[in-house]
């Protein structure tokens, strides 16, 4: 490896990093943060059957779904301010990808409730429980559990989804590798730079989806060795 | 006067009449069997009493109070609720929660009962129900039998006036069954007030004081125990019991 690659490569490490902390990362806590709040009001609404309110929630799905991420994209960013509705690059970016990625974490919670034994409701209403109690101490935490997994695979896709905001001048990983490569034309280097980037990323997300899932396991493992310590006695 | 009486209970699942009529009562401390073939609405019947199911028509005295269980409302429901407990065929336990989560979690989040006081009782509970030990299992860690008796102390918990039971020992290991029994052979010794629908008829005929003899969608008859047993009224319950006797 030259000494000029090098230089190139530990330029592009700094400013890919820095687009990371400035777009990539932010862009995805708050996506899947928005996501999940989405998806857990749209899961609720269809689990609960309540009217008018279920079809809207699956009209949204199926549109969300149904259609590229990189063509709602372009809609919201270059479409949208022919209606009248002008938005910065960021914050559309944030908004595109919230109601995307809702869209999918939406089915994924709805199977997850209704993977919910209905037994466990019909026990809570005759301790006496309210229908929001119920779901807030048994059917979500359940849920809650068994979604995780397929949670943590569209987190995943979603970091490496951000890469496509360059098209819409978001300036993340992704364009700040390719403003390098404009410069140097090296693609093959940068780019291999970068998707290593994303691969770092991704790893640290699979590895702490790991750590999570096993300490969620614990009532669903029947084995468990140690069993869980009486709420409090720990305390003594 | 009845703690409990039920009138002219129907219910009917599109043109299937499943209940027809029903009318029954149960004073207090009556342990009461509900026996009759499959098919015969005995699981419907005690759904729709504590409103898993709703019955097309029918009222209910409760305590004094009727309540019409056509039109029956949230908060009467709610109301009725506090003084019945349900034991389930599945057990139904919560999976997320320990065996003492399981029976603490009705009065800490429904009643509003302080953390301490509600773990106190429900380590009483489940001592009682022989399982003080497992208090800290989640029900993936328990057996059938372990977990139908959590489920019981979870029933107690909120100290109901009546016990439903749903066909409590006939999800379980043959093995399993006599532990359950046992417990709730205590508690009808206690004097709780118990409506067992069960096919278990050493139950009926031993603990039980009264046996409710169903068969398609109607009572056939209501009578002592030991007179059911011994000198049953009508026909059918004549063959019924020649059969199980004939099985055992």
């Amino acid at each position: 490896m030259t000494e000029r690659i090098w230089g190139i490569l530990t330029e592009g490490f700094g400013k890919i990093l820095l687009a990371s902390i400035q777009v990539t990362i932010p862009l995805t806590i708050i996506g899947i943060s928005l996501a999940m709040i989405i998806a857990m009001i749209m899961a609720m609404i269809q689990y609960a059957k309540i009217p008018i309110l279920s079809q809207i929630a699956r009209l949204y799905i199926w549109i969300f779904r149904g259609t590229p991420l990189l063509v709602q994209l372009f809609l919201a960013y270059y479409g949208l301010p022919k209606v009248g509705i002008v938005m910065d690059a960021f914050p559309c970016a944030i908004m595109v990808f919230a109601l995307n990625e809702g869209a999918y974490c939406s089915e994924t919670m709805r199977s997850a409730f209704e993977a919910v034994p209905p037994g466990q409701l019909e026990a809570g209403y005759c301790v006496g429980m309210s229908y929001f109690q119920i779901m807030w101490h048994v059917v979500i935490p359940q849920a809650l559990r068994t979604a995780f997994p397929p949670l943590s695979n569209s987190l995943i896709s979603m970091l490496k989804d951000t890469s496509l905001v360059a098209e819409i001048t978001v300036a993340d990983m992704f364009m700040a590798a390719q403003k390098i490569v404009g410069r140097t034309y090296e693609p093959m280097w940068l780019y291999a730079e970068v998707a290593l980037v994303y691969l770092m990323f991704s790893t640290i997300l699979t590895l702490l989806q790991r750590r999570v899932e096993k300490r969620l396991s614990k009532y669903t493992m029947k084995n468990a060795a140690v069993q869980e310590a009486l709420p409090g006695e720990a305390a003594r | 006067m009845s703690m409990l009486q039920i009138r002219n209970l129907n219910k009917s699942y599109g043109n299937v009449k499943v209940l027809k009529d029903i009318s029954l009562s149960v004073e207090k401390g009556d342990v009461a069997a509900i026996l009759g073939p499959s098919g015969s609405g005995k699981t419907t019947l005690l759904r729709c009493m504590n409103f898993l199911e709703k019955a097309d028509s029918g009222s209910m005295v409760f305590d004094g109070t009727e309540y019409d269980l056509g039109h029956i409302k949230k908060n009467q429901i709610a109301q009725i609720r506090k003084k019945t407990a349900f034991v389930f065929q599945n057990y139904n336990l919560f999976a997320n929660k320990t065996a003492l989560g399981n029976v603490t979690l009705g009065l800490t989040s429904a009643r509003k009962m302080p953390k301490e006081e509600a773990r106190e009782k429900g380590l009483v509970l489940l001592d009682k129900v022989g399982l003080k030990d497992l208090a800290g299992s989640f029900p993936v860690q328990l057996s059938g039998g372990q977990q139908q008796r959590v489920a019981i102390a979870r029933a107690l918990a909120t100290d109901p006036e009546i016990i439903y039971f749903d066909e409590p020992t006939s999800a379980l290991d043959p093995e399993l069954i006599g532990e359950v029994l046992e417990v709730m052979k205590a508690l009808a010794k206690e004097g709780m007030t118990m409506l067992v629908v069960t096919h278990e008829m050493n139950f009926a005929e031993h603990v039980s004081n009264k046996i409710i003899f169903m068969s398609d969608g109607i009572i056939l008859e209501e009578n002592s125990s030991r007179e059911f047993f011994e000198h049953p009224r009508e026909e059918r319950t004549r063959e019924f019991i020649r059969r199980i006797r004939r099985d055992s």
